[in-house]
């Protein structure tokens, strides 16, 4: 067919462009704004006064933030492997001929549909409440009376508890992508194995995780872009001003745009540019270690 | 010959819908047309909203004025307004916090010291107008409605029962108040983290003064004055500062704090340790008895205090935070009248009154005086001896890099879980002492 140079112009310049002005154009104003000191986020540019990398420097200067910093790598990390194991575990129980698989599914996938803001008040609300929550009549009726006493919202513990909520309404989400991967792999191979006399386990070892490894790489990126824009849970467990214990960087970063609590602070939407662009670094650096530690490309089946 | 109907069908309601996006400007929607665009920081189900919305209606159908009012919400408010009164978005009049509309916001305002100059006359509250025009540099640039103070609120069916004859004005006398509670039985103080950077402002503001607080906390908008000696340079290693934290300490030696004041995530101290009846005090402020008017026990009578005076203070009872949300003209508005006209519906008079009545907040016309709800009966005494205007937590909060670390290290204090000596040496370390 003969190619019409004007017809794929044609084509793809509308989204090419559009594309330039909803992605490249926030992506660039927003490199630029993080060596500026910026009021508002919507001041001109008239208003902007140049500071170099001063915002990069001032942030790892800054305590709360290299804290926030490290609240998030320990949700990565932690969360992670936590969400991790239990998203492949189900995902694994799921795909092996159960009955009732749909409903589990469904039941395990329930939390990411609800709203986080409405899951958050729950966990808050009900589930840690110290009197009559959840946690506390649960471990009050199997007599493990320390952790029924647990104050999980008190500064000591608040952290575990975010993480333990958050994990819980994230689980569902990977191990969908989990079952994409097993459900990929071929029954027939299952049934050669079992004929060679390997049993469920060496399978899953030999067999199963091997050929996820594309499925582990798609895992991790998308566990790390929803990770670093961390903000409604840590929100929704400190209430008006933002707690020590589960500060992430965008919560730091919307204080700095917003104002922190209800005092009038100072506002530096270009530090917060700096923040976001931080995040990024990471998640493209995660992303290149994964790349660069994972290969998949030799697996065809 | 289908496909290429469907096909044509297609491209032309694309083209329709291009067409429609790139359409002029329209009188409706959000550019507001002919009415008058009201922005509020109030969310449609709350009460004042529902009272503001009936004030419109008045209005309208008084002066044939239509009214576009948006309820965004505090977060909404805060987010969105600026970033449209930049992009020249028809805005005719908004409101939030006093100090939020002259201070974030100030550039935008309307100079009002003509336009209200009959409804000062009439209806303002002098105390309320003073904080105003302080807010707005020595302009009246905003009409406050809708006051509120913070102190103490107490339980005084729990203070009978535990033989407090008397409210407490001083440190001493507030000990000896929570020690007869204690013998009693009864948890003397509770609260909610949000609020507690605000207990421990008040605190040291007694000590230090509300500028001795901000140089403190390395407030960067008080530092050009330390710096020039104008504001006494006050440090963490400030012998008052450690005082004010040991008071603290020693009130959580001696029990007086709920032992899940450390836990209580707002609004779980007020919601399940006040209003049962669980706890005798608490630290909130005057927009407390609407927040829980539906879940308090039926033998609380409301009773309220001023924070304390301490020995040896700068400040004592007679300094207090009196916020008011206020009301605020775009200085581009075409419609600053009506606006004023609106304003005045909203904040005196009937309106005025349901307001008292629906959110139990404080009047703000000083024709209604004497509209003080019942719950608030014993605020006022407090609220008309007020002569030191103190912002919101005393300006404890006006350093966003140490407010998180402040408030978990306070809660800590109050639960034993941490000294005087480590509250000072974490926050010293922030600050880069």
């Amino acid at each position: 067919m003969k190619k019409n140079k004007g017809m794929i112009v044609g084509f793809l310049a509308p989204a090419v462009i559009i594309f330039l002005i909803v992605f490249l154009y926030p992506i660039v104003r927003t490199v630029i704004m993080s060596f500026f000191n910026i009021e508002s986020v919507t001041d001109a540019f008239e208003y902007w006064e140049f500071v170099g990398i001063d915002n990069y420097t001032k942030l790892f200067k800054t305590q709360i933030f290299v804290l926030a910093m490290k609240n998030i790598l320990k949700i990565w990390l932690i969360g992670g492997i936590i969400v991790m194991a239990l998203s492949l575990l189900f995902g694994v129980i799921l795909t092996s001929g159960i009955r009732g698989k749909k409903f589990f599914r469904a039941v395990i996938y329930l939390p990411n549909i609800v709203s986080a803001v409405a899951l958050a008040t729950m966990w808050r609300q009900y589930v840690f409440a110290p009197d009559y929550g959840l946690f506390a009549k649960f471990f009050q009726l199997i007599g493990a009376d320390k952790l029924a006493e647990m104050q999980w919202l008190a500064p000591e513990n608040s952290f575990k508890a975010l993480l333990i909520a958050y994990c819980f309404g994230m689980v569902g989400y990977h191990m969908l992508i989990w079952m994409s991967g097993i459900e990929r792999i071929s029954p027939d191979f299952y049934e050669a194995a079992t004929i060679d006399g390997a049993n469920k386990l060496q399978q899953f070892r030999y067999m199963t995780l091997p050929l996820l490894k594309g499925v582990f790489k798609t895992n991790i990126t998308m566990w790390t872009v929803t990770t670093s824009a961390f903000f409604v849970w840590s929100q929704l467990f400190s209430s008006v001003t933002a707690n020590k214990a589960t500060i992430v960087p965008v919560q730091y970063m919307y204080l700095q745009i917003f104002g922190a609590g209800n005092a009038v602070t100072d506002r530096n939407a270009g530090y917060a540019a700096a923040i976001g662009i931080i995040l990024c670094l990471c998640v493209v650096l995660v992303f290149t270690i994964c790349n660069a530690f994972i290969k998949d490309d030799d697996l065809e089946f | 010959m289908k496909k290429k109907i469907v096909s044509v069908l297609l491209c032309a309601a694309m083209v329709a819908g291009l067409a429609v996006g790139c359409g002029g400007k329209g009188e409706g929607g959000d550019k507001g047309g002919d009415k008058l665009v009201y922005w509020s920081m109030w969310s449609e189900e709350e009460p004042q909203a529902k009272v503001i919305k009936e004030a419109i209606e008045k209005y309208t159908k008084d002066t044939g004025v239509e009214v576009d009012v948006q309820f965004k919400g505090r977060n909404g408010q805060r987010e969105g307004l600026e970033p449209a009164l930049q992009a020249k978005q028809n805005i005719d009049l908004f409101d939030e916090d006093v100090n939020r509309v002259n201070g974030s916001w100030g550039k935008y305002l309307m100079d009002l010291e003509d336009v209200a100059a009959d409804y000062e006359k009439e209806h303002g509250n002098e105390t309320l107008f003073k904080i105003a025009r302080t807010a707005g540099g020595g302009t009246l640039k905003s009409i406050p409605y809708q006051p509120s103070i913070f102190g103490f609120f107490y339980n005084k069916t729990l203070f009978k029962e535990a033989g407090i004859e008397a409210v407490p004005t001083t440190w001493a006398e507030l000990d000896a108040a929570c020690q007869k509670l204690v013998d009693a039985g009864i948890t003397p103080i509770t609260g909610d983290t949000t609020y507690q950077t605000s207990t421990l402002g008040y605190h040291l503001g007694r000590y230090l003064g509300q500028d001795g607080v901000k140089a403190l906390v390395n407030d960067p908008a008080i530092m050009e004055k330390v710096e020039a000696g104008d504001v006494e340079d006050v440090n963490w290693d400030d012998e008052r500062v450690l005082k004010a934290l040991k008071d603290y300490e020693d009130f959580a030696s001696k029990g007086y704090f709920s032992d899940k004041m450390a836990s209580n995530v707002y609004p779980d101290g007020q919601n399940k340790e006040f209003a049962p009846g669980d706890a005798a005090i608490i630290i909130c402020g005057s927009w407390l008895p609407n927040e829980i008017k539906g879940m308090v026990a039926d033998d609380l009578e409301w009773g309220y205090f001023n924070y304390p005076a301490v020995e040896g203070g700068v400040d004592g009872a007679e300094a207090n935070n009196i916020a008011n949300q206020v009301f605020a003209i775009n200085k581009d508005s075409k419609k600053s009248k009506e606006a004023m006209e609106l304003i005045t519906y909203i904040t005196t008079g009937e309106f005025d009154k349901k307001m008292t009545e629906e959110a139990l907040c404080i009047p703000t016309d000083k024709a209604n005086a004497d509209a003080w709800p019942t719950e608030l009966t014993e605020v006022k005494p407090g609220f008309d001896s007020t002569t030191t205007y103190y912002d919101w937590a005393v300006g404890a909060e006006n350093n966003a890099d140490l407010t998180s670390a402040m408030q978990e290290g306070f809660v800590k204090l109050m639960v034993g879980d941490m000294t005087a000596e480590e509250l000072v040496k974490d926050c010293a370390g922030i600050c880069g002492e």
